[in-house]
């Protein structure tokens, strides 16, 4: 087997659509579209909600393939990768069912490959610092606002299944700051290149401005503070997004 | 009658045993993890997703063993090279049209063998000394049975579809042969495997079965009835190779650049059908797939609402397959 998988190796039933995020960006701003949906409509929170679906595929993919990439890895890293695949293959079940609670199918929506692509650091603590302190980090940030955003329409069933999984995350980021910290023992040059890939998927998820510090109902994706201090980021660190995210150009 | 504390293994035969246990499952556990991206389909994939943890927790139980049998922790061992090319035949089916091969891999063969060889390992333990081990072998045997369930559950839906199941079982026979020549996970030869009907259904084929339900399952296309129609045109006009009623739907802007693959020139189509229909806006991307006798081609179709009617904005081909000359 290939290590790692490129981007466009990943395997998809026929009735997925794959195009790249910026394409699917410009199509909607074209169209006056937000490039992100918004969560102002059941359409919008489905749409949100099958983008979410995705990125939990490509979330169980890429945890199993820190499973087979990095065998001299030590084996509870190993370990705390495959119970990661668990938590994703069920997220991946909970958001199919999702979809279907709010009406959707499977592919309703073209998928984009931006996370898998920054899934593929060949460095094991690069790749927990991106994949589980970077993407679940900013899932913390997603997911805790779709269950405040779940509570106010009156959806239970949103709420709830959603809640469980922003649990899990915060298991995920917990998991990316011990490993960050116990792969790079002793070698701060490893660790200053594991944090700077963080920082730029950090910085390509803010999506120019999308994601903020701010009100579940006023910003696009808003900062998960509370859930990002549970998952083992410093209070120097979330300052920190929240400044660069000031940086980043709003669309 | 024998004395109740005979034992079969010595506290040495039993480390190493456990040490190939280790090997087969921490193998496994891998190399589930990494098709994971190369699987395409979703029923395969939770599948796989599910079974790598327990696999690992499989590879852990056995390994923390070790030390209370005076080897050093965490440690997986062959059992000889033979097993070693076992494992990697069973690897190697990679590609995504090989998913049925890694399934019947996993579930028809390694997963088997290793629940008769626990079973056996665990009726010849020794009660009185051996309840860590048996507690462990108990522990694999009960999900091994619900992953074999579960395994056949999904893979009988992928061979549903149709010309699969000769490829499966020479597949079966081969990696069988290889196992054999190995004298299995232990090199002490195979235990005879349970036939695939006396694997009693349990939570495992449900859950499995539940699964094929989200695979198949969906709302009908989001495609209103005009967009249907011009699809419906579109698609018969490319099976009748007619260019100028292809051209009809295409909007003036997109006329440039928009030619078919040469590989398809001249290639005879004989049906089509819509695979997937994904929203952008108020856009619609559409793969249409066509077929004929030695060719097939999915074409992926980006579709805009305008003042006439819906015109295509963009065509990309998707995936062509078309068969080599005999």
């Amino acid at each position: 087997m290939d290590r790692p998988v490129a981007y466009d190796k990943l395997a998809r039933e026929e009735r997925v659509v794959r195009m790249r995020a910026r394409d699917v960006a410009e199509a909607k701003i074209e169209q006056g579209l937000p490039p992100f949906p918004d969560l102002r409509s059941r359409e919008s929170i489905r749409a949100r909600v099958h983008g979410i679906m995705v990125g939990e595929m490509q979330a169980m993919e890429g945890a199993g393939r820190s499973v087979y990439d990095f065998p001299d890895a030590p084996w509870e890293f190993t370990m705390d990768m495959a119970r990661q695949v668990w938590d994703e293959s069920r997220h991946l079940e909970i958001y199919l069912r999702l979809i279907e609670h709010l009406g959707g199918y499977p592919g309703e929506y073209p998928e984009t490959t931006i996370l898998w692509r920054c899934a593929c650091a060949e460095d094991a603590a690069a790749r927990v610092a991106g994949v589980n302190r970077g993407l679940e980090g900013l899932a913390c940030d997603v997911f805790n606002q779709l269950v405040h955003i779940a509570r106010k329409i009156g959806d239970p069933v949103l709420e709830r299944s959603v809640d469980f999984v922003l649990a899990d995350e915060i298991t995920h980021v917990r998991m990316g700051s011990k490993w960050l910290t116990r792969l790079t023992e002793g070698d701060p040059e490893r660790r200053r290149r594991a944090i700077e890939f963080q920082d730029t998927i950090d910085e390509r998820f803010n999506l120019g401005g999308v994601r903020r510090d701010g009100d579940h109902e006023e910003v696009l994706i808003s900062i998960a503070t509370e859930a990002r201090r549970l998952g083992g980021f410093t209070g120097e660190e979330i300052e920190r997004l929240i400044k660069t995210t000031q940086r980043s150009q709003v669309y | 009658m024998t004395h109740s504390l005979e034992g079969h293994h010595s506290v040495e035969q039993s480390a190493r045993l456990i040490r190939n246990y280790r090997y087969a499952a921490e193998r496994m556990t891998r190399l589930l993890g990494g098709w994971l991206a190369l699987t395409p389909e979703v029923s395969a994939k939770l599948l796989m997703g599910r079974h790598v943890w327990d696999n690992a927790q499989h590879a852990d139980l056995f390994g923390r063993r070790l030390p209370e049998l005076r080897a050093p922790a965490q440690v997986s061992e062959p059992s000889g090279p033979a097993f070693v090319a076992f494992m990697e035949a069973l690897e190697s089916p990679d590609t995504p049209e090989l998913t049925v091969e890694r399934l019947v891999g996993v579930y028809r063969v390694l997963k088997p063998h290793l629940l008769a060889v626990y079973e056996q390992h665990l009726g010849a333990a020794n009660a009185v000394y051996e309840p860590p081990t048996c507690r462990i072998l108990a522990r694999c045997i009960e999900d091994e049975r619900r992953h074999v369930a579960a395994g056949e559950t999904v893979l009988g839906h992928l061979l549903a579809a149709g010309g699969l199941y000769d490829r499966a079982v020479a597949w079966q026979r081969r990696l069988e042969e290889l196992l054999a020549a190995a004298g299995g996970v232990t090199g002490e030869g195979l235990p005879p495997v349970a036939p695939r009907s006396t694997v009693p259904e349990g939570e495992g084929s449900g859950e499995a079965r539940e699964f094929i339900r989200l695979e198949t399952a969906g709302s009908p296309w989001a495609l209103p009835d005009d967009l249907r129609a011009a699809v419906q045109a579109f698609g018969d006009a490319l099976v009748n190779g007619e260019a100028g009623a292809l051209d009809r739907w295409i909007a003036p802007s997109a006329r440039s650049g928009q030619a078919m693959d040469p590989a398809l020139a001249g290639v005879r189509l004989s049906d089509h059908r819509v695979v997937a229909v994904a929203r952008l806006g108020a856009k619609r991307i559409v793969k249409l797939r066509a077929g004929g006798p030695s060719a097939s081609v999915t074409l992926a179709l980006r579709w805009m609402p305008d003042p006439d009617g819906w015109r295509l904005e963009s065509i990309e081909i998707a995936r062509a397959h078309v068969a080599s000359p005999a």
